[in-house]
């Protein structure tokens, strides 16, 4: 099950930085994420069953907005 | 609400003005509107069950969302704007092809047409989705969308929305959140151009292009797009996915980056050059409400890169993915803009050379039950090359794509370029460096080194020696030699050889020896030759007219036995001159073998020694015979020996026609540098076969008499052939054109290429080798490279030379084990060059400092050397110039110290160099310019100003023209009547272009020999003033004007005098593009008899024009008289006439009528010649001959120097000129007279040119404001020339018919 801190960690993990550094309205670009690094998580989330679209992630990139698809998606199921 | 962003509230059916996206491409396709390369497409085959009700409502579902599918975009208003127009939404058509025989086929033509069609974004719906129905189980679904409207990322949005509406209508999900309305990307896109961010983009992008070099692609020529795009697409192996993987796991970078950096180095590789700027495509839509909209977004910007060969792998990619993480921060900043930044404006002005796309995003969605596959038909405008890598984030399911400007490129080499950049990438990805993978594939290196080079040919292996004596016992009455009217017989020739051999051997020459052979070109010279050659020696040719120092250092350095001269030589070495030699005694019957020298040719030497190549006859019987054998030389053949005999082509001419039983006919000395003479020889001499360096062959073509010229074969080599002058050659003489290359070092020649008339390659390759021989192009590594990429040229095989002589360290650094072949050995020639496709080689230059000038190979180190050796220089540096395009000079840049004198350092080198080895200038500077590397900064030299300080300006009227000719051809101000042609930079090739202008000026060539002998203007003014007219400017054709070779010349006729010189100025006024030539009457000479009628005065003419251009369109045009002749000979022509103009000419009629002309008639026709009015003459002058001769030479005109026989040939040929026009009935030519009317004397008359009318399809008449007699005037010619002009040029083109 995919959580909010799940995300947290492993965002803080391909950009080299503490999970604490990363605040829910920071911008992961200015973080150092690029599109290919957030295509890498969309994967890596996407294994546990979501259909989690590149293109929804990619408008907004920051973690509570990343959280909040990733909720509706859990919803749904 | 998931909308992150509020949107702007606007009614998108109200006009927006276009996106900065969009406005490059929409200019674009109104700058081509029939150009359907705008249309992108693609169509994925679904196969399985698909619920077809559930697939229209998906996809009717995204079109409902995509607005930008309904766009709309008109200028009608000015500025281009867009709206949404409900009526353009593509609802899907669904099309059932069920009934078809081959559906499929059906489909995708349908597509196939769809996309060729081109769309007018203000008419035409920008948008289409249709569902082809194969059969029950099989469904195509295509999409089209004009690129103004959507991307690549964007059609990948519509794909993966009707993916999901698909799935929700079945029940298998949510439908999810729908697209975003194209609103917000304009509204973001209006907030970016007014955001700081912009300039703060804008600079850093300047900053990164700052001095880059200009962009060179994968392919020559202009990189702008096409109609269409060549595409091949195909999966990469899992090995390759894997090393991908391990190197992104090993270097931690992501896949894409790592493919950006190597693509960078593959394009490097193939440009050649420091760094390569490729095309990067950017998503434009990252952290973007954008990034939901379909639509156009995709922006590309330059990604400059220079990788390291030799630098760690880790730290080439690691240095790609910085500038690509810094590029993308600056993403959003526009390419367009950029370029427009950057002046970067116009075809061929690159911003970026080939296009790397990365999408490393997910693969297709799932359709729900299906298995479906994308298959793209177009993506957009391809100006170049884009190089593309799909595949899922971790680097699964890869594919490479490459889409290809068809102008550039074809399906080859795109195939080529795909199997060489993934065997590439996959090597780089497991090597340390970059310097470790090859560019070719395994198999492009096995066809490079072995298919290429397969040329094993059984040669016998024996000797010059052997095969000559068995051709002069084959047919000994036969002809062998041919010089100057002497013909020696095979038998003569056998015994004079075979007499002088034995002397030799007497004297002991014998295999392993050298014997030095000074003699100018002569049957002595032949003899000489072939005399070493039988007596088992190797000849050494020594030029005489070469500087004493330079003789003796080779002397000194090739130890001969013996010289065979008719001068004494330097040094010890004992001579044998000709008077001396036996003329009976047999030939020594042990001859050489074929591992013993047969030739010491010195070539110049970058160290400032020239080398001496030994070549043995085992190299040069291969040459010698591939050569007979491959072009059927035979005995009828007759050889032209012109060639001096140290420069390596003359040994094939010297020898093969022995081998073949030919002929050989020994130019007069002094021949091979006088194109007129040349031409004659030809023609005279009934030569089959002639040697050009291409620079001489193009001095040739621009003399008059080489056209026509009818051979069996042409050779050129010695510099590069280029394809203008290939052409031109065929344009003017009939022959078989060849272009051979070598170095001396290899036998003279070991590449061929027929430069045919209908060989259309540019540039002309030098093409393939010969028998037993081998060429390879290696990279640093020694590896081959593949077709396109440059590299070094090195030769193998049986005719590479032994050695330089006595230099085993120059020997062992140039030829070198050869890596392919063990136990042979391999020349380095220092000649870059890369292979066409077709295998064929092209020569590009020299790597080093050695330049050809004139076709001789000169290591500049040498020249420097010689200037070093003076003793009052701190430095000396020499570099070759082309200041005026074709005309290659070497400059000596020097810093002088104490006691410098600038003569003496010129008489210094003259000392020690060759002609061609002496630089043309000399410029002192200071200091010489550095870069920042601390070498000689050449852009920083200043041009040298050629001319002399000392001497006095010119005098007279002939010494000012002189000069004046001079300055012309060398392209300086300021020449001195002391001034020397040679030195101030001219040489023979320039020297030929001298005396053609000479003999427009004065109406006469003295011959080249006379400017050799008199090269100051002082000298050369002299002798055209005190010499008579020779018959040259009097010659029935003279060429008065030098223009364009491939337009058709204007001939213009001689009116009643017979001399045409008055055209002088209107052929002037042409000039530069058109040629002119005077038609002279040939009774002007003294014996000639005047033609019986004016009819066969034209057909005279008429054969000589077609000598002169023997095919094409010519021009005609005369004055008075000339233009009754004129319309004689169109009469003649008649097809081949483009214009036929007359200057106040009139029909016989109007001459039978006038009363016989007066005594005094001839002399009036000469002052009109020379311009003046006859009728309005000064007061007191009178109508004789002494009179009129010397107001004409008071007037400084040449016509006033006309000899005496001359001025009788003008007597005659006025009456005879008289006496046949008024016999003359004139014919119908079924064109045009173009009549310039001289209105000012015939007002009010009858005499009018309507009076042609029968005997022309039509006559145009042109008033010149002048009178009959001035109409070749300076007031009528600036009438007359630009009518006359724009006509020439409008019959022009009928050249086709």
């Amino acid at each position: 099950m995919l959580t909010r801190e799940r995300m947290r960690a492993d965002i803080a993990a391909l950009i080299h930085e503490d999970p604490e550094e990363i605040g829910g309205e920071d911008n992961l670009i200015d973080l150092g994420l690029d599109s290919m690094r957030a295509m890498t998580l969309l994967v890596r989330w996407n294994e546990t069953g979501l259909g989690l679209d590149f293109s929804e992630f990619a408008e907004r990139l920051t973690l509570d907005a990343w959280w909040a698809i990733v909720r509706r998606h859990l919803a749904g199921r | 609400m998931n909308a992150p962003l509020a949107v702007p509230p606007h009614d998108p059916r109200m006009p927006q003005p276009l996106t900065e996206a969009q406005a490059g491409l929409w200019y674009a396709q109104r700058l081509d509107a029939a150009n359907p390369i705008f249309n992108t497409g693609q169509y994925l085959d679904l196969r399985g069950p698909l619920d077809l009700v559930a697939f229209a409502d998906a996809v009717n579902g995204m079109v409902a969302e995509a607005d930008a599918l309904a766009l709309r975009i008109d200028d009608a208003g000015g500025a281009p704007v867009q709206w949404l127009d409900e009526a353009r939404r593509p609802w899907l058509a669904v099309i059932d092809l069920t009934n078809e025989p081959d559906a499929e086929q059906a489909a995708l033509a349908d597509m196939a047409r769809d996309m060729a069609a081109p769309l007018d974004p203000a008419r035409h719906a920008l948008a289409a989705e249709r569902l082809y129905v194969l059969g029950p189980r099989r469904h195509l679904w295509y999409q089209r969308a004009h690129h103004l409207v959507v991307d690549a990322f964007g059609t990948d949005l519509l794909v993966r929305r009707v993916a999901n509406l698909y799935a929700a209508a079945l029940g298998q999900g949510m439908p999810g959140p729908s697209l975003t309305r194209p609103s917000v990307v304009l509204a973001e896109d209006a907030a970016y151009r007014a955001d700081p961010r912009r300039e703060k983009d804008a600079a850093f992008w300047r900053e990164t292009m700052q001095g880059a070099p200009e962009v060179v692609g994968l392919a020559p020529g202009l990189a702008m797009t096409g109609h269409r795009a060549l595409r091949h697409a195909e999966p990469l192996d899992d090995a390759f996915a894997d090393a991908l993987r391990a190197a992104a796991a090993t270097h931690n970078l992501p896949w894409p980056d790592i493919l950006a950096a190597l693509v960078a180095a593959y394009v490097r590789r193939h440009a050649g050059t420091p760094e390569v700027s490729l095309g990067v495509a950017f998503m434009g839509r990252l952290g973007s409400p954008a990034a939901r909209v379909p639509c156009t977004l995709m922006n590309v910007l330059p990604l400059r890169l220079a990788p390291d060969e030799a630098a760690p792998l880790g730290a080439v990619l690691a240095d790609a993915a910085k500038a690509l993480l810094r590029g993308r921060r600056h993403g959003r900043y526009r390419g367009e803009q950029l370029r427009r930044d950057l002046g970067l404006l116009g075809a061929g002005r690159r911003l970026h050379g080939p296009l790397v796309n990365l999408l490393p995003f997910d693969r297709l969605p799932e359709f729900a039950g299906l298995e479906a596959s994308q298959h793209v038909l177009g993506t957009g405008p391809v100006d170049d090359i884009t190089l593309s890598f799909r595949g899922g984030p971790d680097a699964a399911g890869l594919r490479l794509e490459i889409e290809a400007n068809p102008g550039l490129y074809d399906a080859a080499d795109v195939a080529a370029h795909a199997a060489r950049l993934r065997h590439f990438i996959h090597a780089a990805l497991g090597a340390p460096r970059l310097a470790d993978v090859p560019t070719a594939t395994p198999d492009e290196a096995r066809w490079a080194l072995q298919d290429l080079n397969a040329t094993t040919h059984h040669v016998p292996d024996t000797t010059l020696a052997a095969l000559i004596a068995a051709r002069m016992q084959a047919h000994p009455e036969a002809p062998a030699l041919e010089f100057a009217g002497t013909v020696l017989s095979y038998a003569a020739l056998d015994a004079r050889s075979g007499a002088l051999a034995a002397a030799l051997r007497a004297r002991g020459v014998g295999p392993g020896s050298i014997v030095a052979v000074a003699l100018e070109r002569s049957v002595e010279l032949v003899v000489a030759l072939l005399a070493v050659i039988r007596a088992g020696g190797a000849y050494l040719p020594l030029d005489l007219e070469h500087p004493e120092a330079r003789i003796a250092r080779i002397l000194d350095n090739a130890k001969p036995v013996l010289a065979l001269s008719a001068r004494p030589l330097p040094g010890q070495v004992p001579v044998l001159a000709p008077q001396d030699w036996p003329l009976a005694g047999e030939a020594p019957t042990q001859g050489p073998a074929p591992g013993d020298a047969a030739y010491v040719l010195y070539t110049s030497g970058s160290t400032g020694e020239p080398k001496g190549v030994v070549v043995e006859h085992r190299a040069i019987v291969n040459r010698l015979e591939w050569m007979r054998q491959y072009y059927r030389f035979g005995t009828a053949d007759r050889i032209l020996q012109k060639t001096p005999a140290t420069f390596d082509v003359s040994v094939w001419e010297f020898f093969l026609p022995f081998l073949a039983g030919a002929t050989l006919v020994v130019a007069p000395p002094g021949v091979h540098k006088d194109p007129v003479a040349l031409a004659a020889l030809l023609r005279d001499g009934c030569i089959t076969t002639a040697h050009f360096v291409p620079s001489m062959l193009a001095a040739f073509l621009a003399e008059p008499a080489s056209a026509g010229l009818r051979l069996a074969r042409v050779f050129c080599s010695g510099e590069e052939l280029t394809a203008e002058l290939r052409d031109r050659f065929h344009a003017r003489i009939e022959a078989g054109l060849h272009n051979l290359y070598g170095p001396t070092e290899a036998a003279v020649d070991v590449s061929y290429w027929p430069a045919s008339a209908t060989d259309r390659s540019q540039p002309v390759p030098i093409g393939h080798p010969v028998w037993n021989t081998q060429l390879y192009v290696l990279d640093e590594a020694m590896r081959p490279v593949p077709p396109g990429v440059t590299g070094h040229l090195f030769l193998g095989g049986v005719q590479l030379a032994r050695e330089y002589l006595g230099r085993p360290d120059l020997t062992e650094r140039a030829f070198i084990p050869n890596p392919f072949r063990p136990g042979e050995r391999m020349y380095r020639t220092g000649d870059v060059a890369r292979l066409r496709p077709d295998g064929a080689v092209v020569f590009l230059g020299r790597s080093d400092h050695q330049v050809k000038i004139r076709g001789q190979r000169i290591e500049l180190g040498e020249v420097e050397a010689a200037l070093a050796s003076y003793k009052a220089l701190r430095q000396a540096r020499v570099i070759a110039r082309e200041d005026k395009a074709g005309d290659r000079r070497l400059v000596a840049y020097v810093v002088p110290a104490e006691g410098f004198d600038a003569a003496a350092l010129r008489a210094h080198a003259a000392a020690r160099l060759p002609d061609a080895m002496l630089p043309a200038a000399f410029v002192t500077l200071a200091a010489l310019p550095v870069n920042s590397s601390g070498k000689l900064d050449r852009a920083a030299l200043p041009a040298p100003d050629y001319v002399t300080v000392e001497g006095r300006a010119p005098a007279t009227e002939a010494e000012r023209r002189i000069a004046a000719l001079y300055g012309q051809v060398l392209h300086i101000e300021g020449v001195g009547a002391k001034d020397d042609f040679f030195a101030l930079g001219g040489h023979s090739l320039l020297a030929v272009e001298l005396m053609l202008r000479v003999r427009e000026d004065f109406g006469w060539d003295p011959g080249l020999g006379a400017l050799f002998e008199h090269p100051t203007v002082e000298r050369l003014a002299a002798l055209l003033e005190e010499k008579p007219v020779s018959d040259s400017g009097l010659g029935p054709v003279v060429r008065l004007q030098q223009g364009d070779e491939a337009l058709p010349p204007l001939f213009v006729v001689h009116p009643a005098g017979g001399i045409s010189w008055c055209y002088g100025g209107l052929a002037r006024a042409l000039a530069p593009r058109r040629t002119v030539y005077g038609i002279q009457a040939p009774a002007l000479a003294a014996g000639v008899e005047t033609p019986p009628s004016l009819d066969a005065l034209a057909a005279d003419y008429v054969e000589r024009i077609r000598a002169v251009r023997p095919r094409g369109v010519v021009h005609l045009l005369g004055w008075s008289v000339g233009g009754i002749i004129a319309h004689a000979m169109a009469v003649r022509l008649a097809q081949r006439v483009g214009v036929l103009a007359m200057l106040d000419s009139y029909p016989s009629e109007v001459w039978r009528s006038q009363e016989e002309p007066e005594e005094n008639a001839p002399f009036r026709a000469l002052l009109a010649i020379a311009g003046y009015d006859p009728d309005n003459l000064p007061d007191g002058l009178e109508l004789t001959r002494e009179a009129v001769v010397a107001y004409l030479r008071a007037g400084d005109s040449p016509l006033g120097r006309l000899p005496e026989a001359a001025l009788d040939g003008v007597v005659r040929v006025v009456r005879g000129n008289n006496r046949l026009v008024r016999q003359h009935e004139q014919g119908y030519f079924p064109g045009r007279i173009i009549h310039f009317h001289a209105a000012a004397q015939h007002a009010g008359s009858a005499i009018s040119p309507d009076l042609w009318r029968p005997y022309a399809g039509d006559v145009e008449v042109i008033d010149i404001a002048a009178q009959h007699a001035e109409l070749t005037g300076p007031e009528a010619t600036v009438q007359i020339a630009p009518p006359l002009a724009a006509r020439l040029a409008a019959c022009d083109k009928k050249d086709t018919a």
